[in-house]
């Protein structure tokens, strides 16, 4: 017994277990977190059954079932009882005013999954689960249940969301027939309001915008008066493609036909059509504007701005870094002052983010938007135009965010470079600027990109800084768009990142908002993973060539 | 020579392009280097102001014209221009500024012979005054500056009105009453509150409603008795009346209910008598000046008894005389004490800092005024001449004591460090102490690396000793993944996801922490139990595969022993039990979710950094190690582990680092309230997360920007320091074993 301890202490073997307990903890925590997104993102665009439970008391509720637990109460007695737990989506927020709701098994009388019960989504107010009662399209009104039903929906539906689209180009039109106008109207408020209005040559100024004002406005009368005619038909035919449906208790309750985004009877759909269904419903979320103050709908100018704020960041940060690392490496001196500027390029990379925020919000937005703001666009102050965060001011703050990363991972490609060809390149007679032309950047291209793809991961990722340099919730307009000078840098911007923080913690519906973000994450985990693998795989090869050259 | 008249044409071209490539790399190179700077320089600079003292500076002094008459109110306009003089023959002088002559005047209706006794001003707002006289009446009226831009430019008009005359009630002898003393104060829904001292020496308090438009006449002489009132003061609001007596007491009244004036609190000051008294901004703080020069600020504290019962908080730099007056200004904590002699001090109340000795001037002071903005202060002595000064006071209440220190404010029991930066009136004080702050971020870290070090380092030494080859090459791509994912998403996950598991299974997990180590060990020894002849067979580095199932009995063993452990130890409810036991309430979003979440942000740094010093101790090392016989373990122990020290603990300070910054993950899964507590059970509010949270909202120059400007510059210096301390050691290392 005595030998066997002490051969137990002496080997330490199970000391080598508790190391290999650290790294099975480690790995078991991101398989969990990224099993956790990938479950809860992906499935919830999969249209879930639902289900009729007809409860004790009575009352009855239609809807989804998400989640269950077990919970332990203690009676009066101090009794212990079981109690197992369920969460039902009710949806239908108007007339409940909540999305979900916790029952016990025991206040359930009766569950079935009725065939024909409906999931219908709408714009507002999110889903609806009922039946459907009356298909009105204008004077036609069908009732009969069954296949005719449906497909009468189905065709008013599809009436309804063309007439819809109609209705959107008509409003455009009408929009584009006012724009000159309303252009010039402001031009005369501005003038009214200014100083200029009471000298006589402002007056004189600001009658001649007066009439001219009054010649467009006859000169449009006539198209205007057709397109609003034909937006005012329109509507009206909208409201008269009615849908009613009833509640699990029966309550009625119409919907036009226009406010829906897609109906289903999920109970009775094969597969492949709920696979139809997911498919469409994911590229909604990619492709679409958000809905319900962001917790419905796309996220597609979230992706948009955080693509058009990386892409500004790498035209900003790719040049300088690679030439601050080819300063570093080629030109500059080696010593104590070199050794000292890559260590603090080094350290850069761990000074926090919300660092760089803070700098981007004073130095960029405040003083160089401010001074910007002052010389050129004094007549829109005190509205600032610069002098507010927007996307160039948040690119340019990552840019300095991920200047270390660029400095670094070109630095790691510049060494690659074997010496022998740089010294053979000058004993052939070419300038250093030939040299590095022509043998060093291409052969550190890889360094480059691999710095490159690493700022796009870390810029992509990052929302401290943004969150005080111009990302906003819901920006009205794209940073690119049709009209002049079609790059908006002052324009605040969506950015995955802060969408998962604002709809997550911010919106006034967290719990109908939570699959949302957890598809936003999964989203934003996706692409920063790939970038990041594509990094890995390119700095492989620059490491296994650096070997190759050195040995 | 000869070499260069040979040159091809496009040599010069080689040679330009050589030369301006030169130039435009080292431009940049440099600009990173002006960048790195740029950036401290810039924090310190935006925070540098907050350390600025008061400055003043004499815009202009001159002899005002007229009458030899005593001044009782000054005052000057928003911009400057003009200001008004008050004197005991109730007229009212307009000078314009560097102006000698008056512009204009007015005067009191005052009748014959009668004069002004005394005045005091009422609002906050506007230049409302109250004026009694010795025919005992009181006189409200108010100046007004109107703003003309119909000329050039702007032009201050300035003009009198008369609110109201009224009479005070006859005392006990034919002769009309004196108005000897005056306190007066108007709130901002109209109604007036009078208190006064009459020749006889009886107090008076009269309240008008100006809702019901009702008068209240309260009599108080019974309140000093045999002892005459010395001061006395009505707070801003009219709610509270503070009365000095010459024997020493004080007296507090309330005045919020008009029919009733309720004596609040009673207490003596032993030393010399109060000569001056003001209610400061705010309504709590009364500032007393004493017949021997002493400065104090008071204000109720809440007693154990949960009486409010005023204490002395602060004094300031005493003068040589008694003190005449005290003015207060309207924008901030900021009071003006003017001794008899004329020496005139400036004092911020809640930091008890004299910030400010005037210049003596000839004469003594008889009146003074704060600019409504606060940015100037107005001096008219006794042969009424003028002083002007500017006030140059931007961060007042930010000193190195009330950043870093405990500060008393109105309102709190004692001494505290709070943050507080923004609050629902504009008399708030903002209380800008950043040591709840940084508690906070210490806090996270503290827990983040009690969860991140033990884990990440065992991992890192496992995989650069111990794991075959091809686990690690499926691990260190994996961590670098794990490194990658956004600071958001695992905050999210934490704020939404782990805080309610962690709830749910809060027994479960402290169940694992003890059962997690008791299986590994039962596992340990049921290995050892193999005989060795099969514990061979098994390859050494695939111990993760005998670990995974202990980890999994472990885990399910907690899950189904959570529950009735919490009915055996915690009947049933360990939040209820938290809460009846310690007093502690338990918060969802708590430090050991943060911990969690930010251990597993600061994971992938640690073990990066600690596998590569690992890795890196030379292989002769090891193999000397083991052919003298060690086991693989004492190798590791006694050789990989000391050589790798430097770079562990620099790894260590990396995490330290990251841990320290972070914002979305401290933001998402705390509930960011600034309190110094260590529990684990509730959250904390980190510096990051608080710039994020605030910076937005505040006013750009304002002490909060500042504040949170020099929060950013110490997380930089932080940060920075810890990275170049890990990054020297990393250095040295390598040099060290560089010979092997």
């Amino acid at each position: 017994m005595e030998r066997r301890i002490s051969y137990f202490k002496q080997k330490g073997d199970s000391y080598i277990f508790a190391a290999s307990l650290g790294l099975v903890i480690s790995l078991g925590m991101v398989v969990w977190i990224i099993l956790v997104i990938l479950t809860r993102g992906l499935s919830f665009f999969w249209p879930r059954d639902t289900v009729l439970v007809k409860l004790q008391n009575d009352s009855a509720y239609l809807g989804e079932m998400w989640e269950s637990k077990t919970v332990y109460r203690v009676d009066a007695e101090g009794k212990e009882h079981k109690e197992e737990q369920f969460q039902l989506k009710i949806g239908n927020r108007d007339l409940y005013g909540r999305d979900f709701i916790w029952l016990t098994r025991a206040q359930v009388s009766e569950e079935s999954d009725p065939t024909e019960a409906v999931t219908i989504e709408r714009r507002e107010y999110g889903k609806f689960f009922g039946f459907i009662r009356l298909v009105q399209i204008g004077d036609e009104r069908f009732e009969q249940p069954g296949e005719i039903l449906i497909e009468k929906a189905q065709e008013a539906h599809r009436l309804a969301i063309a007439t819809r689209e109609r209705i959107e180009n008509t409003q455009e039109d009408l929009n584009n027939l006012m724009q000159p106008l309303a252009n010039l109207q402001r031009e005369i408020t501005l003038l009214q309001l200014s100083p200029q209005a009471k000298t006589e040559k402002g007056q004189q100024k600001l009658a001649e915008l007066q009439e001219e004002a009054t010649k467009q406005e006859q000169s449009i009368a006539d198209e205007y008066g057709i397109l609003n005619q034909e937006l005012e038909r329109l509507t009206l035919q909208n409201r008269s493609i009615i849908l009613t449906v009833a509640t699990a208790e029966g309550a009625e309750k119409e919907i036009y036909f226009s406010e829906i985004v897609r109906f289903f009877q999920p109970n009775m759909m094969s597969g492949p059509a709920k696979a139809w269904i997911y498919a469409g419903k994911l590229w909604e979320f990619v492709a679409d504007e958000p809905r319900e103050s962001n917790t419905e709908g796309g996220v597609f100018p979230a992706i948009f701005g955080t693509v058009v704020m990386v892409l500004l960041m790498s035209i900003a940060v790719v040049p300088f870094g690679v030439m601050a690392a080819i300063y570093l490496n080629e030109y500059a001196r080696q010593g104590t002052m070199i050794r000292f500027i890559r260590l603090s390029v080094n350290n850069l990379a761990g000074v926090p983010s919300i660092v760089f925020g803070v700098f981007g919000l004073g130095f960029f937005i405040y003083a160089v938007g401010g001074s910007i703001d002052q010389f050129f666009f004094s007549d829109k102050l005190p509205e600032p135009t610069f002098g507010t965060g927007g996307i160039l001011w948040a690119s340019l703050t990552l840019a300095l965010l991920t200047l270390p990363v660029v400095v670094v991972a070109t630095e790691e490609g510049l060494l690659a470079v074997p010496r022998a060809n740089k010294e053979g390149a000058l004993a052939l007679g070419a300038t250093r600027w030939q040299m590095i032309r022509k043998v060093v950047l291409p052969n550190a291209l890889p360094g480059i990109l691999t710095g490159l793809i690493l700022a796009i991961s870390r810029g992509a990722g990052e929302v401290a800084p943004l969150m005080i340099t111009g990302v906003v919730k819901l920006a009205p307009t794209l940073a690119i768009d049709g009209s002049f000078p079609f790059l908006h840098l002052d324009r605040k911007f969506m950015h995955l990142g802060f969408h998962i923080y604002d709809v997550g913690f911010q919106s006034p519906n967290v719990e109908a908002a939570k699959p949302m973000v957890y598809t936003t994450a999964l989203l934003l985990i996706v692409i920063v993973v790939l970038l990041n693998l594509v990094a890995i795989y390119f700095r492989n090869r620059l490491r296994k060539k650096y070997r190759g050259s050195t040995f | 020579m000869l070499q260069k008249e040979t040159k091809p044409k496009h040599y010069q071209k080689v040679i330009r392009a050589d030369r301006w490539a030169r130039r435009l790399i080292t431009f940049g190179g440099y600009g990173i280097i002006v960048s790195i700077a740029a950036i401290l320089l810039f924090l310190a600079y935006q925070s540098l102001p907050l350390a600025k003292n008061a400055a003043i500076e004499t815009l202009f002094t001159f002899p005002a014209s007229r009458g030899p008459a005593k001044a009782l109110v000054v005052g000057i306009d928003p911009y400057q221009e003009i200001f008004y003089i008050l004197d005991e023959s109730g007229y009212i002088q307009f000078y314009k500024v560097a102006g000698t002559e008056p512009v204009s005047q007015a005067q009191l209706p005052l009748s014959g012979n009668e004069k002004i006794l005394c005045a005091a001003k009422g609002s906050l707002a506007s230049d409302l005054f109250a004026a009694g006289t010795d025919s005992g009446r009181i006189i409200t009226a108010e100046v007004r500056f109107q703003l003309d831009y119909s000329g050039e430019g702007r032009v201050v008009i300035p003009s009198l009105s008369v609110k109201e005359v009224w009479q005070i009630p006859a005392g006990g002898d034919t002769l009309p009453n004196h108005v000897e003393k005056l306190a007066f104060s108007r709130n901002e829904d109209g109604s007036r509150f009078y208190a006064w001292v009459d020749h006889q020496g009886a107090l008076w308090v009269r309240s008008y409603d100006a809702d019901e438009e009702v008068d209240y006449l309260h009599p108080l002489s019974q309140y000093p008795g045999e002892s005459s009132v010395t001061a006395l003061t009505i707070s801003n609001h009219g709610e509270n009346l503070v009365v000095a007596a010459a024997d020493g007491v004080m007296r507090w009244f309330g005045l919020k209910d008009f029919e009733k004036v309720a004596l609040r609190d009673e207490w003596s000051i032993s030393n010399s008598p109060v000569t001056a008294l003001s209610y400061l901004l705010g309504d709590q703080a009364v500032a007393i000046g004493t017949g021997a020069g002493a400065v104090e600020v008071w204000f109720p504290v809440r007693t154990p008894s949960n009486l409010m019962k005023f204490r002395q908080i602060h004094s300031f730099r005493s003068h040589s005389a008694a003190v005449a007056h005290i003015y207060h200004s309207a924008r901030n904590r900021d009071f003006l004490t003017i001794d008899g002699e004329g020496a005139a001090q400036l004092h911020y109340s809640t930091t008890g800092k004299t910030e400010v000795q005037f210049p003596r001037p000839d004469f003594p002071i008889a009146a003074g005024a704060f600019a409504p903005k606060s940015d100037g202060l107005l001096f008219v002595d006794a042969q009424k001449r003028f002083t002007l000064f500017r006030l140059d006071n931007p961060h007042p209440e930010s000193t190195v004591k009330s950043l870093f220190g405990k500060v008393w404010y109105e309102g709190y029991p004692g001494p505290e460090f709070v943050w507080q930066s923004t609050g629902g009136s504009d008399e708030f004080e903002s209380k800008l102490s950043l040591i709840p702050l940084i508690f906070g971020t210490l806090k996270g870290t503290l827990y983040a690396l009690l969860f991140s070090i033990p884990i990440a380092l065992l991992a890192a030494i496992y995989v650069s000793q111990f794991a075959p080859f091809r686990l690690s090459r499926i691990v260190k791509p994996t961590v670098e993944i794990m490194a990658a994912l956004p600071s958001v998403v695992i905050g999210f996950l934490a704020g939404l996801y782990f805080s309610t598991l962690f709830e749910e299974y809060l027994m479960s997990t402290f169940v694992l922490l003890i059962f997690l180590p008791l299986f590994f060990l039962a596992g340990v020894a049921a290995w050892r139990a193999v005989p060795e002849s099969y514990r061979m067979k098994i390859r050494p580095g695939f111990e993760v595969l005998f670990i995974i199932p202990v980890i999994l009995i472990a885990l399910q063993a907690s899950l189904s022993l959570g529950h009735p452990v919490e009915n055996f130890l915690f009947g049933g409810n360990f939040q209820q039990w938290l809460y009846t036991t310690w007093g502690v309430t338990y918060e969802t979003r708590n430090s050991f979710v943060v911990g969690f979440a930010l251990g597993f942000a600061v994971i992938p740094i640690i073990f990066t950094v600690s596998e590569d010093a690992l890795s890196n101790v030379p292989k002769s090392l090891t193999s000397a190690s083991l052919a003298l016989g060690a086991s693989r373990w004492q190798t590791v122990r006694r050789v990989v582990i000391p050589a790798a020290s430097g770079g562990i603990f620099a790894a260590i300070m990396l995490g330290l680092g990251r841990a320290v910054g972070e914002t979305m993950i401290v933001l998402m899964a705390t509930g960011n309230t600034p309190i110094i507590d260590l529990n684990p059970f509730n959250g904390f509010r980190a510096m990051s997360a608080c710039i994020a949270v605030e910076i937005p909202e505040a006013p750009v120059g304002g002490t909060l920007y500042r504040v949170l400007f020099l929060t950013a510059l110490l997380l930089f210096i932080f940060t920075f320091v810890l990275n170049t301390l890990s990054s020297l050691i990393g250095e040295r290392l390598r040099k060290k074993y560089a010979r092997f």
